[in-house]
Protein backbone atom coordinates (compact mmCIF):
# COMPACT_ATOMS: atom_id res chain seq x y z
CA UNK A 1 0.00 0.00 0.00
CA UNK A 2 1.32 3.37 -0.96
CA UNK A 3 1.13 6.12 1.15
CA UNK A 4 0.56 9.45 -0.83
CA UNK A 5 0.14 13.09 0.43
CA UNK A 6 -2.20 15.55 -0.14
CA UNK A 7 -1.10 18.07 -3.01
CA UNK A 8 2.47 16.46 -2.65
CA UNK A 9 3.79 14.21 -5.05
CA UNK A 10 6.13 11.92 -3.23
CA UNK A 11 8.63 9.36 -4.84
CA UNK A 12 10.37 6.51 -3.22
CA UNK A 13 12.97 4.74 -4.82
CA UNK A 14 14.71 1.35 -4.95
CA UNK A 15 17.15 -0.75 -6.18
CA UNK A 16 15.12 -2.13 -9.24
CA UNK A 17 11.84 0.74 -9.52
CA UNK A 18 11.24 4.06 -8.68
CA UNK A 19 7.17 5.47 -7.74
CA UNK A 20 5.99 8.57 -7.23
CA UNK A 21 2.59 9.22 -5.80
CA UNK A 22 0.27 12.24 -5.34
CA UNK A 23 -3.40 12.67 -3.64
CA UNK A 24 -5.36 15.72 -3.99
CA UNK A 25 -9.21 16.13 -3.25
CA UNK A 26 -11.47 17.91 -5.42
CA UNK A 27 -15.02 19.28 -4.81
CA UNK A 28 -16.99 18.01 -8.24
CA UNK A 29 -18.45 15.25 -9.95
CA UNK A 30 -16.65 12.00 -10.48
CA UNK A 31 -18.11 12.22 -14.07
CA UNK A 32 -16.65 15.26 -15.00
CA UNK A 33 -12.97 14.05 -13.51
CA UNK A 34 -13.24 10.59 -15.37
CA UNK A 35 -14.07 12.54 -18.52
CA UNK A 36 -11.12 15.28 -18.30
CA UNK A 37 -8.81 12.07 -17.68
CA UNK A 38 -10.73 10.28 -20.60
CA UNK A 39 -10.98 12.76 -23.28
CA UNK A 40 -7.36 12.27 -25.19
CA UNK A 41 -8.06 14.98 -28.09
CA UNK A 42 -8.90 17.48 -24.78
CA UNK A 43 -5.73 16.59 -22.47
CA UNK A 44 -3.21 19.55 -23.31
CA UNK A 45 -6.13 22.24 -23.14
CA UNK A 46 -6.32 21.90 -19.32
CA UNK A 47 -3.31 19.83 -17.91
CA UNK A 48 -0.15 21.94 -18.28
CA UNK A 49 2.20 18.79 -17.88
CA UNK A 50 1.03 17.33 -21.40
CA UNK A 51 2.13 18.85 -24.90
CA UNK A 52 -0.02 16.46 -26.68
CA UNK A 53 -2.07 12.64 -26.43
CA UNK A 54 -3.25 11.06 -29.55
CA UNK A 55 -5.13 8.35 -29.71
CA UNK A 56 -8.37 7.03 -27.85
CA UNK A 57 -8.14 6.34 -23.79
CA UNK A 58 -10.08 2.91 -24.34
CA UNK A 59 -9.38 -0.10 -23.10
CA UNK A 60 -6.53 -1.93 -24.80
CA UNK A 61 -6.23 1.18 -27.13
CA UNK A 62 -2.65 2.65 -27.40
CA UNK A 63 -2.42 6.61 -26.71
CA UNK A 64 0.91 8.91 -28.04
CA UNK A 65 1.58 11.06 -24.95
CA UNK A 66 4.12 14.27 -25.33
CA UNK A 67 5.45 15.74 -21.63
CA UNK A 68 6.88 18.42 -20.43
CA UNK A 69 9.22 16.71 -19.05
CA UNK A 70 11.07 15.22 -22.50
CA UNK A 71 9.68 17.16 -25.46
CA UNK A 72 11.24 15.57 -27.70
CA UNK A 73 10.40 12.07 -26.60
CA UNK A 74 6.44 10.22 -27.83
CA UNK A 75 5.55 7.87 -24.78
CA UNK A 76 3.62 4.81 -26.83
CA UNK A 77 1.27 3.76 -23.95
CA UNK A 78 -1.12 0.85 -23.68
CA UNK A 79 -4.42 1.67 -21.80
CA UNK A 80 -4.55 -1.37 -19.16
CA UNK A 81 -7.61 -0.89 -17.33
CA UNK A 82 -10.68 1.33 -16.87
CA UNK A 83 -13.12 1.21 -14.60
CA UNK A 84 -15.48 3.97 -14.98
CA UNK A 85 -15.47 7.08 -12.64
CA UNK A 86 -13.02 5.03 -10.51
CA UNK A 87 -9.43 3.99 -11.96
CA UNK A 88 -7.40 3.99 -15.15
CA UNK A 89 -3.94 3.11 -15.62
CA UNK A 90 -2.03 3.34 -18.83
CA UNK A 91 1.53 2.17 -19.49
CA UNK A 92 4.26 0.21 -21.18
CA UNK A 93 6.93 -2.31 -20.29
CA UNK A 94 8.93 0.31 -18.50
CA UNK A 95 6.52 1.21 -16.29
CA UNK A 96 2.53 1.70 -15.38
CA UNK A 97 0.57 4.94 -14.26
CA UNK A 98 -2.28 4.92 -12.22
CA UNK A 99 -5.14 6.93 -11.91
CA UNK A 100 -7.63 6.71 -8.98
CA UNK A 101 -11.27 8.34 -7.52
CA UNK A 102 -12.82 7.62 -4.71
CA UNK A 103 -15.80 9.71 -3.08
CA UNK A 104 -15.23 10.71 0.33
CA UNK A 105 -17.93 12.30 0.99
CA UNK A 106 -19.60 15.88 1.02
CA UNK A 107 -18.77 16.38 -2.73
CA UNK A 108 -15.09 15.64 -2.09
CA UNK A 109 -13.22 12.90 -4.37
CA UNK A 110 -10.00 12.10 -3.92
CA UNK A 111 -7.97 11.72 -6.65
CA UNK A 112 -4.49 9.63 -7.14
CA UNK A 113 -2.41 8.92 -9.46
CA UNK A 114 1.15 6.97 -9.36
CA UNK A 115 3.49 5.88 -11.21
CA UNK A 116 5.70 3.08 -11.04
CA UNK A 117 8.71 2.55 -13.00
CA UNK A 118 11.33 -0.11 -13.29
CA UNK A 119 12.33 -3.36 -14.01
CA UNK A 120 15.70 -5.50 -14.18
CA UNK A 121 17.46 -2.96 -16.35
CA UNK A 122 16.48 0.15 -14.17
CA UNK A 123 19.62 0.67 -12.43
CA UNK A 124 21.51 1.33 -15.42
CA UNK A 125 19.18 4.32 -16.78
CA UNK A 126 17.91 5.21 -13.05
CA UNK A 127 19.91 8.41 -13.58
CA UNK A 128 18.81 9.59 -16.33
CA UNK A 129 14.82 9.97 -15.82
CA UNK A 130 14.30 13.17 -14.73
CA UNK A 131 11.93 13.79 -11.19
CA UNK A 132 7.91 13.70 -11.62
CA UNK A 133 7.65 15.49 -8.51
CA UNK A 134 6.72 19.16 -9.74
CA UNK A 135 5.21 17.56 -12.77
CA UNK A 136 2.45 15.61 -10.61
CA UNK A 137 1.72 17.98 -8.68
CA UNK A 138 1.42 20.48 -11.60
CA UNK A 139 -1.24 17.79 -13.07
CA UNK A 140 -2.84 17.46 -9.57
CA UNK A 141 -3.32 21.23 -9.45
CA UNK A 142 -4.59 21.25 -13.15
CA UNK A 143 -7.29 18.35 -13.00
CA UNK A 144 -8.23 20.28 -9.43
CA UNK A 145 -8.95 23.64 -10.81
CA UNK A 146 -10.44 22.33 -14.24
CA UNK A 147 -13.10 19.89 -12.79
CA UNK A 148 -14.10 22.49 -9.79
CA UNK A 149 -14.66 25.15 -12.51
CA UNK A 150 -17.02 22.77 -14.75
CA UNK A 151 -18.84 22.48 -11.65
CA UNK A 152 -19.01 25.63 -10.49
CA UNK A 153 -19.78 26.87 -14.24
CA UNK A 154 -23.26 27.63 -15.77
CA UNK B 1 -51.56 16.43 -24.40
CA UNK B 2 -54.72 16.22 -27.49
CA UNK B 3 -53.52 15.86 -31.22
CA UNK B 4 -54.15 19.33 -31.49
CA UNK B 5 -52.25 20.38 -28.78
CA UNK B 6 -48.65 18.90 -29.83
CA UNK B 7 -49.89 19.61 -33.71
CA UNK B 8 -49.88 23.43 -32.16
CA UNK B 9 -46.78 23.23 -30.44
CA UNK B 10 -44.85 21.80 -33.35
CA UNK B 11 -46.02 24.02 -35.73
CA UNK B 12 -44.55 26.66 -33.03
CA UNK B 13 -41.19 25.00 -32.80
CA UNK B 14 -40.90 23.42 -36.38
CA UNK B 15 -38.64 26.40 -37.61
CA UNK B 16 -36.02 26.39 -34.65
CA UNK B 17 -35.88 22.37 -34.85
CA UNK B 18 -35.03 22.19 -38.34
CA UNK B 19 -32.43 25.10 -38.44
CA UNK B 20 -31.34 23.37 -34.93
CA UNK B 21 -30.68 19.94 -36.88
CA UNK B 22 -29.40 22.04 -39.87
CA UNK B 23 -26.90 23.21 -37.97
CA UNK B 24 -26.08 19.29 -36.25
CA UNK B 25 -26.04 17.44 -39.44
CA UNK B 26 -25.13 20.09 -42.22
CA UNK B 27 -27.45 18.38 -44.52
CA UNK B 28 -30.79 19.87 -45.73
CA UNK B 29 -32.26 16.55 -46.22
CA UNK B 30 -31.49 15.25 -43.27
CA UNK B 31 -32.88 17.91 -41.06
CA UNK B 32 -36.29 17.93 -43.50
CA UNK B 33 -36.30 14.09 -42.61
CA UNK B 34 -35.61 14.30 -38.95
CA UNK B 35 -37.85 17.02 -38.07
CA UNK B 36 -40.78 15.17 -40.09
CA UNK B 37 -39.68 12.23 -38.31
CA UNK B 38 -40.13 14.02 -34.77
CA UNK B 39 -43.31 14.99 -35.65
CA UNK B 40 -44.37 11.22 -37.00
CA UNK B 41 -42.78 9.81 -33.70
CA UNK B 42 -44.24 12.02 -31.43
CA UNK B 43 -47.45 11.77 -32.52
CA UNK B 44 -47.18 7.58 -32.07
CA UNK B 45 -45.50 8.35 -28.45
CA UNK B 46 -48.12 11.54 -27.47
CA UNK B 47 -49.58 9.10 -24.53
CA UNK B 48 -46.63 8.21 -23.28
CA UNK B 49 -45.64 12.27 -22.74
CA UNK B 50 -46.41 12.61 -18.68
CA UNK B 51 -45.53 16.21 -18.71
CA UNK B 52 -41.97 16.29 -17.21
CA UNK B 53 -40.75 18.55 -19.67
CA UNK B 54 -42.79 21.41 -21.43
CA UNK B 55 -43.33 19.68 -24.92
CA UNK B 56 -41.05 22.28 -26.86
CA UNK B 57 -38.36 20.00 -24.68
CA UNK B 58 -40.05 16.64 -25.40
CA UNK B 59 -39.96 17.20 -28.98
CA UNK B 60 -36.38 18.87 -29.12
CA UNK B 61 -35.20 15.37 -27.32
CA UNK B 62 -37.08 13.19 -29.94
CA UNK B 63 -34.94 15.20 -32.82
CA UNK B 64 -32.08 14.99 -30.78
CA UNK B 65 -32.30 11.43 -30.65
CA UNK B 66 -32.86 10.91 -34.02
CA UNK B 67 -30.25 12.95 -34.73
CA UNK B 68 -27.53 10.97 -32.69
CA UNK B 69 -29.03 7.73 -34.88
CA UNK B 70 -27.76 9.40 -37.90
CA UNK B 71 -24.54 11.19 -36.78
CA UNK B 72 -23.22 8.67 -34.62
CA UNK B 73 -21.91 6.44 -37.44
CA UNK B 74 -20.84 9.25 -39.32
CA UNK B 75 -17.06 10.59 -38.52
CA UNK B 76 -16.53 14.13 -37.10
CA UNK B 77 -15.00 16.65 -39.44
CA UNK B 78 -11.84 18.78 -38.65
CA UNK B 79 -11.15 22.27 -36.94
CA UNK B 80 -10.24 23.15 -40.67
CA UNK B 81 -12.99 21.95 -42.63
CA UNK B 82 -12.99 25.80 -43.83
CA UNK B 83 -9.30 25.21 -45.29
CA UNK B 84 -10.05 22.00 -46.98
CA UNK B 85 -13.63 23.36 -48.83
CA UNK B 86 -12.00 26.47 -49.88
CA UNK B 87 -9.41 24.42 -51.55
CA UNK B 88 -12.18 21.89 -53.37
CA UNK B 89 -14.11 24.86 -53.91
CA UNK B 90 -11.13 26.44 -56.11
CA UNK B 91 -10.55 23.65 -57.70
CA UNK B 92 -14.18 23.41 -58.68
CA UNK B 93 -15.75 26.27 -61.09
CA UNK B 94 -19.42 24.76 -61.29
CA UNK B 95 -19.15 25.57 -57.54
CA UNK B 96 -18.86 29.13 -58.14
CA UNK B 97 -20.95 29.00 -61.54
CA UNK B 98 -23.84 27.84 -59.30
CA UNK B 99 -23.31 29.96 -56.39
CA UNK B 100 -22.94 33.38 -58.82
CA UNK B 101 -26.73 32.18 -60.62
CA UNK B 102 -28.23 32.02 -56.99
CA UNK B 103 -26.73 35.64 -55.80
CA UNK B 104 -27.99 37.04 -59.46
CA UNK B 105 -31.51 35.32 -59.18
CA UNK B 106 -32.61 34.03 -56.19
CA UNK B 107 -34.83 36.06 -53.37
CA UNK B 108 -32.54 34.62 -50.83
CA UNK B 109 -29.41 34.88 -52.78
CA UNK B 110 -27.89 37.85 -51.04
CA UNK B 111 -24.36 37.66 -49.42
CA UNK B 112 -23.95 39.45 -45.84
CA UNK B 113 -20.44 38.06 -43.66
CA UNK B 114 -22.39 37.85 -40.54
CA UNK B 115 -24.54 34.97 -41.96
CA UNK B 116 -21.50 33.45 -43.07
CA UNK B 117 -19.68 33.57 -39.53
CA UNK B 118 -23.00 31.71 -38.96
CA UNK B 119 -22.39 28.99 -41.63
CA UNK B 120 -18.80 29.31 -40.55
CA UNK B 121 -19.35 28.11 -36.99
CA UNK B 122 -22.00 25.22 -38.08
CA UNK B 123 -19.30 23.91 -39.96
CA UNK B 124 -16.60 24.15 -37.52
CA UNK B 125 -18.49 22.80 -34.73
CA UNK B 126 -19.32 19.55 -36.55
CA UNK B 127 -15.09 18.93 -35.07
CA UNK B 128 -16.57 18.77 -31.94
CA UNK B 129 -17.47 15.62 -29.88
CA UNK B 130 -21.13 15.23 -30.58
CA UNK B 131 -22.35 15.72 -26.91
CA UNK B 132 -20.66 19.26 -26.80
CA UNK B 133 -21.97 20.40 -30.04
CA UNK B 134 -25.30 19.42 -29.44
CA UNK B 135 -24.80 21.20 -25.72
CA UNK B 136 -23.53 24.17 -26.95
CA UNK B 137 -26.26 24.67 -29.53
CA UNK B 138 -29.19 23.87 -27.17
CA UNK B 139 -27.61 26.24 -24.67
CA UNK B 140 -26.04 29.04 -26.06
CA UNK B 141 -28.23 29.34 -29.54
CA UNK B 142 -31.50 27.18 -28.26
CA UNK B 143 -31.37 29.07 -24.88
CA UNK B 144 -32.83 25.67 -22.85
CA UNK B 145 -31.25 25.35 -19.35
CA UNK B 146 -28.72 22.63 -18.32
CA UNK B 147 -31.72 21.37 -16.75
CA UNK B 148 -33.66 20.79 -19.58
CA UNK B 149 -30.54 19.79 -21.78
CA UNK B 150 -30.02 17.04 -19.18
CA UNK B 151 -33.47 15.48 -20.29
CA UNK B 152 -32.89 16.50 -24.28
CA UNK B 153 -29.31 14.25 -24.09
CA UNK B 154 -30.26 11.50 -21.42
CA UNK B 155 -27.30 12.34 -18.94
CA UNK B 156 -26.43 13.97 -15.80
CA UNK B 157 -25.95 18.01 -14.83
CA UNK B 158 -22.20 17.28 -14.49
CA UNK B 159 -21.76 15.76 -18.01
CA UNK B 160 -23.81 18.62 -19.66
CA UNK B 161 -21.45 21.01 -17.56
CA UNK B 162 -18.46 19.03 -19.17
CA UNK B 163 -20.13 18.96 -22.60
CA UNK B 164 -20.45 23.11 -22.62
CA UNK B 165 -17.42 24.02 -20.86
CA UNK B 166 -15.67 22.17 -23.15
CA UNK B 167 -17.13 22.56 -26.19
CA UNK B 168 -17.10 25.97 -25.51
CA UNK B 169 -13.21 26.20 -24.42
CA UNK B 170 -12.35 24.29 -27.96
CA UNK B 171 -14.51 26.43 -30.11
CA UNK B 172 -13.05 30.03 -28.42
CA UNK B 173 -9.48 28.60 -29.13
CA UNK B 174 -9.94 27.56 -32.51
CA UNK B 175 -11.26 31.22 -33.46
CA UNK B 176 -9.04 32.72 -31.72
CA UNK B 177 -6.47 30.81 -33.53
CA UNK B 178 -8.38 30.76 -36.74
CA UNK B 179 -10.33 34.10 -37.44
CA UNK B 180 -9.06 36.91 -39.06
CA UNK B 181 -12.55 39.32 -37.44
CA UNK B 182 -11.13 38.90 -34.29
CA UNK B 183 -7.34 38.29 -34.26
CA UNK B 184 -5.44 40.16 -36.97
CA UNK B 185 -2.85 37.28 -37.36
CA UNK B 186 -5.58 34.56 -37.61
CA UNK B 187 -5.59 32.56 -40.89
CA UNK B 188 -9.14 33.04 -42.24
CA UNK B 189 -10.42 35.73 -43.88
CA UNK B 190 -12.80 33.81 -46.42
CA UNK B 191 -15.76 36.27 -45.01
CA UNK B 192 -14.26 38.78 -46.48
CA UNK B 193 -12.85 37.46 -49.54
CA UNK B 194 -16.46 36.06 -49.98
CA UNK B 195 -18.00 39.50 -49.61
CA UNK B 196 -15.21 41.01 -52.52
CA UNK B 197 -16.70 38.16 -54.81
CA UNK B 198 -20.32 38.31 -54.36
CA UNK B 199 -20.51 42.31 -53.27
CA UNK B 200 -17.54 43.66 -55.26
CA UNK B 201 -19.03 46.92 -55.15
CA UNK B 202 -19.16 47.52 -51.40
CA UNK B 203 -17.28 49.31 -49.05
CA UNK B 204 -15.79 46.35 -46.90
CA UNK B 205 -14.82 47.89 -44.20
CA UNK B 206 -17.83 49.96 -43.41
CA UNK B 207 -19.74 46.11 -43.33
CA UNK B 208 -17.62 44.47 -40.87
CA UNK B 209 -17.78 47.76 -38.48
CA UNK B 210 -21.58 47.12 -37.94
CA UNK B 211 -20.81 43.73 -36.23
CA UNK B 212 -20.35 43.90 -32.63
CA UNK B 213 -17.68 40.92 -33.06
CA UNK B 214 -15.57 43.32 -34.90
CA UNK B 215 -16.17 46.30 -32.95
CA UNK B 216 -15.28 44.94 -29.92
CA UNK B 217 -12.65 42.83 -31.15
CA UNK B 218 -9.61 44.46 -29.58
CA UNK B 219 -11.16 44.74 -26.65
CA UNK B 220 -13.70 42.30 -25.25
CA UNK B 221 -12.65 38.69 -23.67
CA UNK B 222 -12.55 35.93 -25.49
CA UNK B 223 -15.85 34.62 -23.59
CA UNK B 224 -17.77 37.77 -24.76
CA UNK B 225 -16.50 37.27 -28.04
CA UNK B 226 -17.88 33.79 -28.32
CA UNK B 227 -21.19 34.80 -26.53
CA UNK B 228 -21.43 37.99 -29.34
CA UNK B 229 -20.86 35.04 -32.35
CA UNK B 230 -23.52 33.24 -30.48
CA UNK B 231 -25.96 35.91 -30.79
CA UNK B 232 -25.40 36.07 -34.27
CA UNK B 233 -26.56 32.59 -34.58
CA UNK B 234 -29.53 32.93 -32.12
CA UNK B 235 -30.91 36.33 -34.56
CA UNK B 236 -30.53 34.25 -37.85
CA UNK B 237 -32.39 31.47 -39.35
CA UNK B 238 -30.43 29.24 -41.93
CA UNK B 239 -33.62 28.70 -43.93
CA UNK B 240 -35.96 32.07 -44.18
CA UNK B 241 -32.94 34.60 -44.13
CA UNK B 242 -32.04 36.40 -46.98
CA UNK B 243 -28.93 34.37 -47.63
CA UNK B 244 -30.42 31.46 -47.00
CA UNK B 245 -29.94 29.88 -50.51
CA UNK B 246 -26.68 30.79 -50.97
CA UNK B 247 -25.27 29.68 -47.51
CA UNK B 248 -27.36 26.26 -48.23
CA UNK B 249 -25.59 25.44 -51.65
CA UNK B 250 -22.83 26.28 -50.07
CA UNK B 251 -23.18 24.20 -46.99
CA UNK B 252 -24.25 20.80 -49.39
CA UNK B 253 -20.69 21.79 -50.64
CA UNK B 254 -18.87 21.86 -47.63
CA UNK B 255 -20.58 18.72 -46.50
CA UNK B 256 -20.19 16.56 -49.84
CA UNK B 257 -16.41 17.74 -49.40
CA UNK B 258 -15.91 16.62 -45.87
CA UNK B 259 -17.18 12.98 -46.24
CA UNK B 260 -15.20 12.50 -49.14
CA UNK B 261 -11.82 13.80 -47.44
CA UNK B 262 -13.11 11.47 -44.18
CA UNK B 263 -13.39 8.50 -46.48
CA UNK B 264 -10.27 8.96 -47.88
CA UNK B 265 -8.49 9.73 -44.80
CA UNK B 266 -10.13 7.58 -42.74
CA UNK B 267 -10.37 10.63 -39.77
Amino acid sequence: MIQTQLNKATTVRKTFSRTTSISTEIVSDPGIIWALLTNASDFSRWNSTITSLEGKIELGKKIQLRSILDAKRVFKLSIKEMVPENRLTWGDAMGKRTFTLVSIGNGLIRFTMIEKIGGPLFPLFAGMIPSFDASFEQFAADLKKESETIMNAN
Amino acid sequence: MTQDELTETFQTVQGQLKSYILRIAASVEDAKDIVQDTYLRATEKRETFRGDSSVKTWLFTIASNLAKDNLRVKKRWVENVTDITKEAALSNPAFFSEAMQIRATSPQGQFEIKEHIVFCFTCISKSLPLEQQLSIFLKEVYEFKVSEIVQILDTTEAMVKYYLHTGRSKMIQVFDNRCALINKEGVCHQCSELNGIFNPQQQQQEELVKLDLVKQAEKADKEHLFDLRMQLLQEIDPFESPAAELQLHHLEHNRTVMETFLKKNDQ
